[in-house]
């Protein structure tokens, strides 16, 4: 039964990103038409051109998806990403503040807490900064209602310009003997995939919810 | 100068004709009658056009036609072969028929007198 499952349904990762980027009462008709085809394929070609055909699909819809979601309402699309790119840009100093305000009350150096200490200065703010991402992916995720992942893609995506504009311009003079900082790009990466990883999680919940309500 | 512009502005401010693709959509739909959904839209414009469409863009021009009122919409019982999910049926509406009137009457009055083919050759 587990070996034949795959031939009779599209692959699931095709159908997981349809459906983040479909709004919600879009899904179910979308996905229903790549499973209908997917077996129509397979039966005719072989389950290795169905599963072509599907990944073909997926991209070329997501991609209209994405796009009408910015056509049908560019103003409030513009809104939601500046919104979310503000949050993301003045948020990302507030760990490191919040941090340093806990070492200057706390001491915790003087107190015998040394490795805590080192922990919070050495992992700590950038933990504390994957979390806040998550959280603020989670909040443009919130209010960008039916339009979750596409909005927080594109302040991903702005994200990614400043950042590696910002990149090139600090490393292009940089003299030899300073190493190029690698862990600052793998920071950010970090943070961009918990904004998304926040998004989705909203995304999954209004999904769910929405199961459990349509469920008779 | 302005007269012709406020003219351009009065024809996109009352601009309701269909663009190329929802006029497509629109006349697969009509072509279908009763069994118009996502699958045998795509693939009466795949036969008819020799385009590959994909899904996505027939529900959001589709999505969009109904916001329009040029069609509607109504889900059909769950089946096994959509991997238990239902249909969507669309017909196109009174107002949606006129649109399409209206955009051939544009297209019609446009390409009146010229001969495409001499012109091309």
């Amino acid at each position: 039964m587990r070996q034949t499952e795959p031939r009779t349904r599209p692959p699931r990762l095709v159908a997981w990103l349809v459906e983040l980027f479909a709004s919600t009462n879009q899904s179910e008709s979308i996905l229903g038409d790549l499973h209908e085809e997917f077996l129509d394929i397979s039966s005719e070609s072989g389950v290795v051109a169905a599963r072509r055909w599907c990944w073909r699909q997926g991209v070329k819809t997501i991609a209209h998806l994405a796009g009408a979601a910015f056509r049908d309402a560019p103003w409030s699309f513009a809104a939601f990403v500046l919104l979310g790119f503000l949050l993301r840009w003045f948020g990302a100093a507030l760990p490191a503040r919040a941090i340093v305000a806990i070492l200057r009350a706390q001491r915790p150096y003087s107190n015998g807490h040394y490795d805590f200490y080192l922990w919070l200065v050495t992992w700590g703010i950038p933990t504390a900064r994957v979390v806040e991402m998550t959280l603020i992916g989670c909040i443009i995720a919130a209010i960008a209602r039916g339009k979750e992942i596409v909005v927080t893609t594109a302040v991903i995506v702005i994200s990614v310009a400043v950042v590696g504009w910002n990149f090139f311009l600090h490393t292009r003079n940089l003299p030899p003997q300073i190493p190029i900082p690698w862990g600052f790009l793998l920071a950010n990466l970090a943070n961009w995939v918990a904004t998304l990883l926040g998004a989705v999680i909203i995304r999954e919940i209004r999904s769910l919810s929405l199961r459990l309500h349509s469920t008779p | 100068m302005p007269a012709n512009f406020l003219y351009i502005v009065g024809l996109m401010a009352n601009r309701d004709y269909l663009g190329e693709f929802e006029h497509m959509v629109l006349l697969a739909v009509l072509r279908l009658g009763d069994a118009a959904y996502g699958v045998t839209v795509r693939r009466e414009m795949g036969a008819r056009t020799k385009r590959e469409v994909s899904i996505g863009a027939i529900y959001t021009t589709l999505d969009r036609l109904e916001a329009k009122g040029y069609v509607q919409s109504r889900s059909g019982d769950p089946t096994p072969e959509r991997g238990g999910r239902s249909k969507r049926f669309f017909r196109v509406t009174a107002q949606g028929v006129s649109a399409v009137h209206r955009t051939h009457g544009a297209l019609r009055s446009l390409t009146e007198g010229l001969d495409l083919l001499r012109s091309h050759s």
